[in-house]
């Protein structure tokens, strides 16, 4: 049977990871990828209760967007080897419930959720850009586009969230305080377990 | 590739300097006290344990090289030296223990994981026998030396495979069976020393070598899996790798106990654990599923008993 037609599986063998600093990759690559499994089930939350609101289609396009970094992640997670962390069943349903509870405070909690997750995305986002160009942009070429390229995307939703009104939701500063902080646990502990 | 290269010039360059050393250290005992003494240096850096003061003079019978060896440089041979040929032939010291251990191995069958067989190995690369010194006493050296090595073997065999079947010269295995012949493969390399391998189980369970020889077997469970095409990202990661543990694991100790011929009880063994896994998996579907059945069929059955209250009440 000629190979030509059949979609060769990627020859990931380590020769072609020789040289990666590991553990750092490791951790970058497994914590972004809980971060987009968890922003997945964010805005699968807040369409579960908006849905069928007048924010419907902004949450379900930014929720789009999670769906193809989450894949990509995917991808990059096999590519390299990676393991996941092992919280992913307790992010599913974490996730889930954020979307859903912020988005019951009406369409401005939803959004302020959104502005809350996005900005420490993007902040994380930043610092894995420091951190690979201070190892080796040219070796990391490839994965530090994809979180330039992702960084950018997280921008834009915590703008989304903005220009609709996030700031005007009930105790906003509160909580978006209160969920940035459960972001840092949450990726410290997805970087190490 | 390069590397091997280098490898080969460095253990074919070693051999000749070991010759005009044998010649060179009759000439030169206070010389041969300073490679000693810098060997020992770098080996308490590794923080190996300390040698006995007796043992110094004879730790090794021929110097390791011609010239004072330089400054701990890790385990990558260093390229400077004094001149462009000496050195090809550094060998750091990682290296050299892999080939002590390596030629111990032959004679595990006869003294076990121990230090008489590292002994012996030495003594076949024209070593003293008390350069069994540098490792423990419990042989735990060899023994993961060993597994490392073997697990080496079988991602090595799984990588031909695997080109194989990407050149389309080997159709791609079923998972049950793949994964069979894996662990297969893997086993059977314990064969040579299978007299003497419960000893080196109960040593790998000791506690100080818990995390290398656990280390070790997660790395070749999830080789095999990485192979056998595994492509998982969410829990099924964990779920995978901890059910082929539990298969490799019991496998083992089957194997250890088998005394029929080529071990084909244990590959029944193996062949029945490996089916349940995978009916584990298609169970635990049709599990879901019927699940979601009963959850749609209780849905329906409630939403029907609502619309009959409402068009009674309409009536």
């Amino acid at each position: 049977v000629p190979a030509g037609g059949v979609s060769l599986r990627r020859c990931s063998t380590r020769e072609s990871l020789e040289g990666v600093n590991r553990p750092v990759i490791d951790r970058i690559i497994r914590v972004d990828h809980a971060g987009e499994y968890g922003a997945n089930r964010i805005y699968a939350g807040q369409m579960a209760v908006l849905g069928r609101s007048s924010v419907g289609p902004v949450i379900q396009q930014m929720w789009n967007q999670e769906k193809d970094h989450l894949k990509k992640f995917n991808e990059l997670m096999v590519a390299y080897r990676v393991r996941p962390t092992v919280l992913l069943p307790f992010w599913n349903v974490a996730g889930f419930v954020l979307g859903a509870g912020s988005a019951l405070l009406g369409k401005k909690g939803a959004m302020a959720c959104t502005v809350a997750v996005e900005e420490s995305i993007s902040d994380h986002y930043n610092s894995q850009i420091r951190t690979l160009m201070e190892e080796d942009p040219e070796k990391y070429k490839e994965l530090l586009q994809v979180i330039k390229q992702f960084r950018d995307d997280e921008r834009e939703h915590h703008d989304i969230g903005l220009e609709h009104d996030a700031e005007a939701a009930p105790a906003y500063s509160v909580l978006k305080t209160a969920i940035q902080l459960g972001c840092k646990a949450a990726i410290f502990l997805s970087e190490r377990i | 590739k390069m590397a091997a290269a280098a490898g080969g010039l460095r253990r074919a360059g070693w051999r000749l300097w070991r010759g005009r050393a044998v010649v060179r250290c009759q000439l030169s005992p206070p010389h041969r006290a300073l490679q000693a003494s810098a060997v020992l240096r770098r080996v308490s850096d590794e923080q190996k344990e300390p040698l006995a003061s007796s043992s110094q003079q004879q730790f090794y019978s021929h110097p390791t090289d011609h010239q004072p060896e330089q400054e701990p440089q890790g385990p990558r041979p260093s390229y400077t030296g004094q001149g462009g040929q000496e050195s090809e032939d550094y060998e750091s010291e990682e290296q050299l223990q892999h080939r002590i251990l390596t030629a111990a191995l032959e004679f595990v069958p006869e003294h076990g994981w121990t230090a008489e067989a590292i002994a012996e190995g030495a003594k076949t690369l024209g070593l003293s026998a008390a350069a069994a010194g540098m490792f423990h006493n419990d042989g735990s050296e060899l023994i993961l030396h060993f597994v490392s090595q073997c697990n080496t073997k079988l991602s090595e065999l799984l990588e031909q495979e695997q080109k194989l079947v990407q050149l389309g010269e080997a159709k791609k295995k079923p998972t049950d069976q793949f994964l069979r012949d894996a662990v297969q493969a893997r086993l059977r390399m314990l064969i040579p020393y299978i007299e003497k391998w419960p000893q080196a189980l109960s040593i790998l369970l000791l506690p100080h070598n818990i995390p290398s020889s656990l280390n070790l077997l997660t790395s070749m469970i999830d080789d095999i899996w990485h192979y056998a095409g595994d492509k998982s990202t969410d829990f099924n990661w964990y779920t995978r790798r901890a059910v082929l543990t539990g298969i490799y694991n019991t496998t083992e100790l089957v194997m250890m106990q088998d005394s029929s011929p080529d071990f084909e009880d244990t590959w029944r063994f193996l062949e029945n654990r490996v089916a349940d896994a995978m009916n584990m998996g298609n169970t635990a579907d049709q599990v879901q599923s019927t699940g979601e059945a009963v959850v749609q069929g209780l849905m329906g059955a409630a939403v029907t008993v609502s619309n009959a209250e409402t068009s009674r009440a309409v009536r």
